[in-house]
């Protein structure tokens, strides 16, 4: 339990990051620190429930949109706080239905169901407000946005460890491994699943929440770019899918290349990062966690 | 392990940072702009050619005029991606980190949205050739112009058009995202007040494929005039549908991308009478000639006839006032503010950081030429009315 | 609603419809056989177009007659690829669900890769060119040529593709495959070897299809992106394993949009088509064609 003491200088050395460089390093670890926090988020239901969801771009842009609808009536961290029991209660509804559903189907239908959420919430704008986009006056400065996403990516990973240690993650474990034998040996699978899902999600929409100050105007296709729960599943494939380590590796790494040859080579870097991504897969196959050295025998898999 | 992906970061950046230093005295400008992703065709046929352009053209002339001396340009351009924390993140790696003297805008609203305010905070004067929104105007940022024409003013100017040629009734399609729904509420309301009737309006999603059940209902209602507020995919499929089902009302306008060479290409001797959003061509004067030789020399392509010049004109009206007032950024922006320009647009000046000397356009496909037909002031041939039959 | 509305209607919508079957079916050869994911399948669409985009202006070509060509450069380009990558990605997976989550990643470094070398060849500008644009009139309906070439092409293929599968040797093996691959193997059949050879039959499909495409519509190096999600809906619609399945549930998607399209407003269209996708797997699980 006393685990987490060792990595108190890092956390207070991100903490203090606003305060000691420029706002362009800051917001590159801002980047890192978002796909932290999504991609934790995401193997914290999808890792052990073998589950591949592709709603989290759902789940980021519903949080999105309570900050463009509550900015200025609402102080922001209730926002984030809104952002996330709006996501929770939206994945524990839909997941009522989508949950019945396995393997491809569920990845395919939890993909559907963004593009749905961004097709409702474009429609709903309009009949609304006549318009679509939404300009954020006086939003929150950008380090209040940074250390917001970094509690958030904290409390994601702090999380996950709780939840694949408790009961729960047990559960979450068995329905991966053979959910019929699961619900034989007293697992309610789907209340298991609803409790995963929505806890995953309401991280998802707390970032989305708090991603929203920083790009003045929002509008749908913004919020709900599928690129981002894509990239989220690739991060952690990637990264590897078994330790939490991998979701936060896969995160740092990817974000931190992408920009270094985006940068490097603004001509074909998508080239070069597919080729890495097709290598990574044929030469690191358990992903980038297959790398470091595996202390203790993680109880995950 | 972060702390070292920190410092990692740290010096890959400083290694970008040193190579920018080694150019010397070169003015560097620096931009983000859509080379992939949805963005990117526009980005790369209004936009980035005409930034590209001008700073060969700039060094060709041994550099720009700063306070008495000479200096080359140097262009440091990154992609977007279309993506709008990555447009953010550059723009504050390129005012912050790699401190250039100046910067140049990104492709289209959405991502001029994106970096206006952070532009203004950090003192960096922008002129927008591809935004264009009521709601970024309204936010009046002293920094940030717009040089294109915004919604009302081309909405008006096409209501007046149609007056003119006694148009009663018009059907209206339109792009559901910000712009669609901006010009066509301006549209809206200039027609209520010259009393022209609205028979139909049908909105549509990006990435439409098949509209001609939409065409054949409004084909069905005999309007004066169709008038589309579409992208260039659509403004294509509209086009091409509505010549499949013979639908060939009075006046025929298509918004965005009836100016690209690329719709002469794909309407092949169907463009005759065919109006749309456009500003300008060679013919708008000498300066505007030489700028569309210039572009088929560099790119073997034309430019397009509507915010191509408008690109370019923005980095004339930069490249003026700078050599004015050197590289103080917040003389600059003043002397844009207050200045008048000379471009290949004719002169220009600003009025509420909007293009106050350009008004509204319409332009209107004639012999194989995309003329600019009113407002008489403007124009480079004089309009034909009602649009000859499809072939 | 008048009867030439309803002809109308049910025209564009089987057309729609069959453009989206016939890039699903590439797909669920891929995905129903050997359950690779492959998220760059439109970008192997956008490669046909562009062939047959470069063989018509720069050579003249007809593009009807490049329908062959585009079809069999994709085929030898799915070996290749299946020789380079999924080859290897199938001897170093312990079991399919692995190999299809790895199957999933390199084929977005595939469609990264593949996409952004259009990019660098072609430039993002939107290119076409013109091909039987002339409308046919037929008791009222009103058709450009090159819509219902596509149609046709699009049935003939299908329907070819059907009946190898069903009444040839490789056909039945081919079907034994996607039913049960372990049971296949059973009794005998070399799953390994017919791999590359569905992969390239999947990306010629895609191949194809992006040449018809390029008869219709503008092309540019992101024109696949829309067609690689419409085909993952369409096959997990239909069934994965089932062609029979995408076809309808190809057709039935273009369907919907166009008289949803007419019947509400456009706008809605892919509010309705998701509605359908999502209603539909809530009663039928595994797709219409489950068995």
């Amino acid at each position: 339990m006393k685990d987490w003491i060792k990595w108190l200088p890092l956390i207070a050395a991100l903490a203090a990051v606003p305060w000691l460089t420029n706002a362009y390093m800051v917001s590159l670890l801002l980047t890192c620190l978002m796909y932290v926090a999504l991609a934790v988020s995401w193997v914290m239901f999808s890792g052990p429930s073998r589950y591949l969801s592709l709603a989290t771009t759902a789940f980021f842009g519903i949080g999105a949109y309570c900050t463009a609808w509550g900015l200025g009536h609402l102080p922001w961290p209730l926002l984030l706080l809104g952002g996330a029991l709006a996501a929770a209660g939206t994945a524990a509804l839909v997941g009522l239905f989508v949950l019945k559903l396995r393997g491809s189907y569920f990845a395919v239908l939890t993909f559907g169901l963004s593009e749905l959420a961004l097709h409702v919430i474009n429609q709903t704008e309009r009949s609304i407000s006549g318009t679509v986009g939404r300009v954020l006056l006086n939003p929150p400065e950008q380090d209040a946005i940074y250390l917001a996403v970094l509690a958030l990516a904290l409390a994601a990973i702090a999380c996950c460890a709780w939840l694949w240690r408790g009961p729960l993650g047990h559960a979450l474990r068995g329905i991966g491994a053979d959910e019929d034998r699961a619900a034989t040996l007293g697992v309610n699978p789907l209340r298991v699943k609803l409790a995963g899902f929505a806890l995953a999600a309401a991280f998802a929409g707390a970032v989305g929440a708090a991603m929203a100050g920083r790009w003045t105007y929002i509008d749908p296709h913004t919020v709900f770019n599928p690129l981002i729960g894509f990239q989220t599943v690739l991060i952690v494939m990637v990264g590897g899918a078994s330790r939490i380590q991998g979701a936060v590796i896969g995160a740092v790494i990817f974000s931190l290349l992408s920009e270094f040859l985006r940068m490097r080579f603004p001509y074909f870097y998508l080239v070069l990062l597919g080729l890495l991504l097709i290598l990574s897969v044929l030469y690191l196959p358990n992903g980038l966690i297959a790398l470091l050295p595996r202390k203790k025998a993680a109880a995950h898999g | 392990m972060l702390r070292n992906s920190i410092c990692i970061a740290a010096s890959l950046l400083g290694l970008a940072a040193s190579t920018a230093a080694l150019a010397d005295e070169a003015v560097r400008i620096g931009y983000a702009i859509a080379r992939t992703g949805p963005f990117a065709g526009g980005a790369q046929v209004s936009q980035e050619p005409n930034y590209l352009l001008w700073a060969e053209q700039v060094n060709a002339k041994g550099g720009l005029m700063v306070a008495g001396k000479q200096r080359k340009v140097e262009l440091i351009g990154y992609d977007d991606r279309s993506d709008t924390e990555t447009v953010v993140r550059t723009y504050e790696k390129l005012m912050n980190q790699d401190k250039v003297d100046l910067v140049l805008p990104p492709w289209g609203t959405g991502q001029t949205f994106a970096v206006a305010t952070l532009a203004n905070k950090l003192g960096y004067p922008m002129i927008a050739p591809t935004a264009s929104s009521k709601k970024l105007t309204d936010m009046k940022l002293p920094f940030v112009f717009t040089i294109l024409q915004q919604p009302d003013q081309m909405m008006n100017a096409l209501a007046d058009m149609l007056v003119a040629q006694g148009v009663k009734t018009v059907a209206v399609v339109h792009v559901d995202d910000l712009f669609g729904l901006e010009n066509v509420d301006a549209l809206s309301k200039a027609l209520a007040s010259h009393n022209i009737g609205l028979l139909d309006k049908k909105s549509y999603p990006l990435g439409v494929k098949d509209l001609s059940p939409v065409l054949k209902a409004m084909k069905e209602k005999n309007p004066d005039a169709f008038l589309g507020i579409t992208y260039p995919p659509d403004t294509i499929l509209v086009s091409k549908q509505a010549r499949e089902i013979g639908f060939n009302p009075k006046i025929f306008y298509a918004a965005v991308g009836t100016a690209f060479p690329l719709y002469k290409a794909q309407l092949t001797g169907n463009t005759e009478g065919v109006m749309g959003m456009g500003s300008w061509n060679a013919k708008t004067g000498a300066a505007a000639k030489d700028y569309f030789a210039a572009h088929i020399a560099k790119f073997q392509k034309e430019p397009d006839r509507w915010a191509s010049a408008h690109a370019y004109a923005s980095l004339q009206i930069l490249q003026q006032a700078v050599e004015k007032v050197g590289l103080d950024r917040a003389r600059i922006r003043d002397a844009i503010a207050g200045g008048e320009f000379q471009t290949i647009l004719g002169p220009i000046k600003f009025k509420d950081g909007m293009n106050a000397s350009i008004p509204g356009t319409v332009s209107q496909w004639q012999k194989g030429e995309f003329e600019v037909v009113w407002p008489k002031t403007r124009a480079t041939a004089t309009l034909v009315s009602p649009k000859p039959a499809w072939n | 609603m008048t009867f030439t509305l309803f002809l109308d209607l049910l025209a564009a919508g089987l057309i729609t419809g069959g453009i989206y079957a016939i890039v699903a079916i590439g797909l669920n050869l891929q995905y129903g056989l050997m359950r690779v994911m492959n998220i760059a399948h439109g970008e192997f669409l956008m490669l046909g177009a562009y062939l047959t985009y470069v063989l018509h202006t720069t050579l003249g070509l007809n593009p009807l007659a490049t329908l062959p060509i585009a079809m069999a450069a994709l085929f030898l380009v799915g070996l290749l690829v299946h020789r380079l990558v999924l080859r290897r990605l199938v001897h170093s997976s312990p079991n399919i669900d692995v190999f299809e989550a790895r199957g999933l990643v390199a084929s977005f470094g595939l469609m990264f890769v593949v996409q952004n070398l259009a990019l660098m060849v072609w430039g993002a500008d939107l290119r076409g060119y013109t091909y039987l644009a002339e409308p046919l009139q037929l008791g009222g309906v009103i058709m450009p040529h090159n819509r219902l070439l596509v149609f046709a092409v699009v049935v003939v293929l299908s329907a070819g593709l059907i009946a190898v599968l069903r009444f040839t040797l490789i056909g039945k093996a081919i079907r034994a495959m996607m039913q049960a691959p372990l049971g296949a193997q059973l009794v005998g059949i070399d799953t390994a070897r017919l791999h590359p050879w569905c992969f390239g039959a999947g990306l010629a499909l895609a191949g194809v299809a992006g040449a018809l495409l390029s008869m219709v519509y503008e092309i540019s190096p992101g024109m696949g992106e829309p067609y690689t999600i419409t085909a993952l809906i369409v096959i997990t619609l239909g069934g994965y394993g089932s062609i029979v399945g995408s076809l309808a549930a190809g057709l039935l998607l273009g369907l919907v949009e166009t008289f949803g399209m007419h019947f509400t407003s456009p706008s809605l269209k892919m509010v309705l088509s998701y509605a359908v996708f999502i209603g539909v797997l809530m009663f039928k699980p595994k797709g219409l064609f489950a068995k």
